[in-house]
């Protein structure tokens, strides 16, 4: 993106190029693009054109004859909807505990394998496995251990006397709530940590030194050097990882089907029930567009930071040259 | 031992210890869902399990594997999941190469709109999507499955290829054009080579990502077109004590991705931090 080449000359390509679409270069380049752009217009864009429009209006498959334009309404049921409601506080609490969780254990963990160690490479290669393994398996997998009669984590904390009797896991909406949490960390950890790894690793050793000589203790050196550098990475996997807590469902649907008493009911659950089980799409689609709104809300206030942070950086660089 | 070497001793021991027990939490569970494929239900059921290798028996795989209801989902799976590798990598790797090159009108606002895909939900466009193929006669079909996946999947997989691209310096194309080179051949010849291994990781995520996929097979599919997940979540709903059998659906689904994400991890490692790292 930032590179740019070409016969005649690169520097001369970036300035004509917005006026004239005709260089060589340009006409190259477009080519390339046109069936990517076609696609992702064609099958990404119309769709979320289709589902503005869905969503104003009262479309129900279970009524197909008359669908008729409602305006915000779909909307303003929405806001008045205990379970819309409930279904929003059950996400903010699930993404709150999964991206938290997440990048604290991931941070702890990377910090883990930076270090020197033997069988170091081995273990990262290991963290791809919860990585690579299907939504739907990890779903498969945690009922199992989370079974009530035979399952393994009652009888692993059972032996460690954590807990005097079995426990249903999936029985009650916290606790299942709370399971469905553990049950994505696993899967959603290896990526997270791979990232911090690589930023962490990008850190120059000299840093380290030159505090150590400056008298900075291990924790003022993990805070000031370590944390600051991996600010910016750590911003940005706080986005994607709101991103994708948010749109959880594949886990849910295989552990707990949204129950019990609809205490895993997330808002892409709810507006997955509303849509395919209740054939209310008009109203479906307000709520997918809620979600929708809600990510892009969160990653716009994430990038405000994410600036704000870098501009108040540069500024304390200024001070320390002048 | 001094106090200092004790102390280093003992921090290090802390540390391996932590290791251990995030490395457990990570692989246990698949490890057991694999032993709950193998070993015989009245040893799973005992308390404690019975873990005994001898008593391992592969009876639920040979069933499974004979059994048209899952073969067929498999080999759709297989069918949709490589074609969308394919076509996503034939398509998008010009597109990225495209934007890690030049700078033409568009180009800013091609890269924005990458981006933004990324935070629609699916759930979005499941509705429109599946009125869209149901109007043009590609509900439950293969096309339909890989048309869908194509267009989620591309601006993941420009994203993260423009990275690979941008590695190569720019002065072997202009080497290749003072040779004679058109910019198509350049581009063909001299830098799709040296980016194989970008290539075969972001193929593999490419992949590893339609493989994986439940919901919009769940929605867009019901007979004909049913993947692999979709198949075997119907295990945990229809059977609900049979874990057995989910358990070895569930190894079974994740083999193909499990042996292709360790084979090239070192490249797969590169492919996803590349972007973190950049950005």
């Amino acid at each position: 993106m930032t590179k740019s080449i070409g016969a005649g000359g690169g520097t001369k390509n970036r300035f004509f190029s917005r006026g004239r679409a005709e260089s060589p270069d340009s006409r190259f380049a477009f080519w390339l693009v046109f069936p990517s752009a076609a696609i992702i217009m064609g099958l990404l864009g119309y769709p979320i054109l289709y589902a503005a429009w869905l969503s104003l209006h009262d479309f129900k498959l279970s009524r197909p004859q008359s669908q008729p334009f409602v305006g915000l309404t779909n909307f303003v049921q929405m806001a008045q909807d205990p379970e819309f409601l409930a279904a929003l506080g059950r996400t903010t609490y699930f993404t709150v505990l999964t991206v938290g969780l997440g990048v604290l254990m991931a941070l702890g963990l990377a910090l883990l394998l930076a270090q020197e160690f033997r069988g170091n490479a081995f273990a990262r290669t290991l963290l791809l496995v919860p990585w690579a393994v299907p939504p739907v398996v990890n779903g498969i997998m945690w009922r199992w251990i989370y079974d009530g009669n035979y399952g393994a984590l009652n009888w692993i904390l059972l032996k460690f006397g954590v807990i005097s009797e079995a426990k249903l896991w999936l029985g009650t909406p916290e606790s299942a709530l709370n399971a469905v949490v553990f049950a994505e960390l696993w899967k959603l950890l290896p990526f997270i940590t791979l990232i911090i790894l690589a930023s962490l690793q990008g850190i120059p050793r000299s840093l380290y030194r030159a505090a150590r000589v400056d008298g900075a203790n291990a924790w003022q050196r993990f805070i000031h050097i370590t944390l600051s550098s991996l600010r910016n990475t750590l911003i940005l996997v706080l986005i994607l990882q709101t991103m994708w807590s948010i749109k959880v469902f594949d886990v849910i649907y295989v552990l707990t089907q949204g129950g019990p008493a609809n205490g895993t009911t997330t808002l892409f659950y709810y507006g997955y029930l509303e849509t395919f089980k209740f054939l209310d799409v008009g109203y479906g689609s307000a709520v997918a567009f809620t979600i929708m709104l809600l990510v892009l809300v969160l990653t716009c206030g994430y990038i405000t930071l994410l600036r704000r942070q870098r501009g108040s950086s540069k500024v304390a660089k200024e001070e320390a040259k002048a | 031992m001094s106090r200092r070497s004790r102390r280093r001793y003992a921090w290090a021991s802390l540390r391996y210890g932590l290791l251990g027990l995030a490395l457990m939490y990570l692989l246990l569970p698949f490890f057991w869902m694999f032993l709950t494929s193998a070993l015989p239900s009245s040893d799973l059921t005992s308390m404690p399990p019975k873990i005994d290798i001898s008593s391992f028996s592969f009876q639920r795989y040979a069933e499974l594997l004979t059994d048209p209801t899952f073969l067929s989902p498999m080999w759709n799976s297989t069918v949709v999941a490589v074609s969308t590798t394919l076509i996503c990598i034939g398509v998008g790797a010009p597109a990225a190469y495209a934007v890690a090159r030049f700078r033409f009108p568009g180009s800013r606002a091609f890269m924005l709109t990458i981006l933004a895909t990324q935070m629609i939900p699916v759930i979005v466009l499941a509705v429109p999507l599946f009125v869209i193929l149901q109007a043009i006669g590609l509900l439950d079909s293969y096309e339909g499955l890989i048309l869908t996946y194509t267009a989620f999947i591309l601006p993941l997989v420009i994203w993260i290829l423009s990275g690979f691209f941008e590695d190569i310096p720019p002065s072997l194309e202009k080497a290749a054009r003072i040779d004679g080179c058109t910019r198509l051949q350049a581009m063909v010849r001299i830098i799709m080579p040296l980016t194989a291994t970008g290539l075969a990781a972001t193929a593999i995520f490419a992949f590893i990502t339609a493989w994986g996929d439940f919901f919009l097979a769940l929605v867009l599919t019901s007979v004909e077109a049913k993947t692999l997940p979709v198949r075997t979540a119907e295990f945990q709903g229809l059977f609900k004590l049979d874990y057995k059998t989910a358990a070895t659906a569930g190894v079974i689904t994740s083999l193909p991705v499990l042996l292709l994400a360790l084979t090239f991890q070192r490249y797969i490692i590169k492919g996803l931090t590349e972007g973190g790292v950049k950005g």
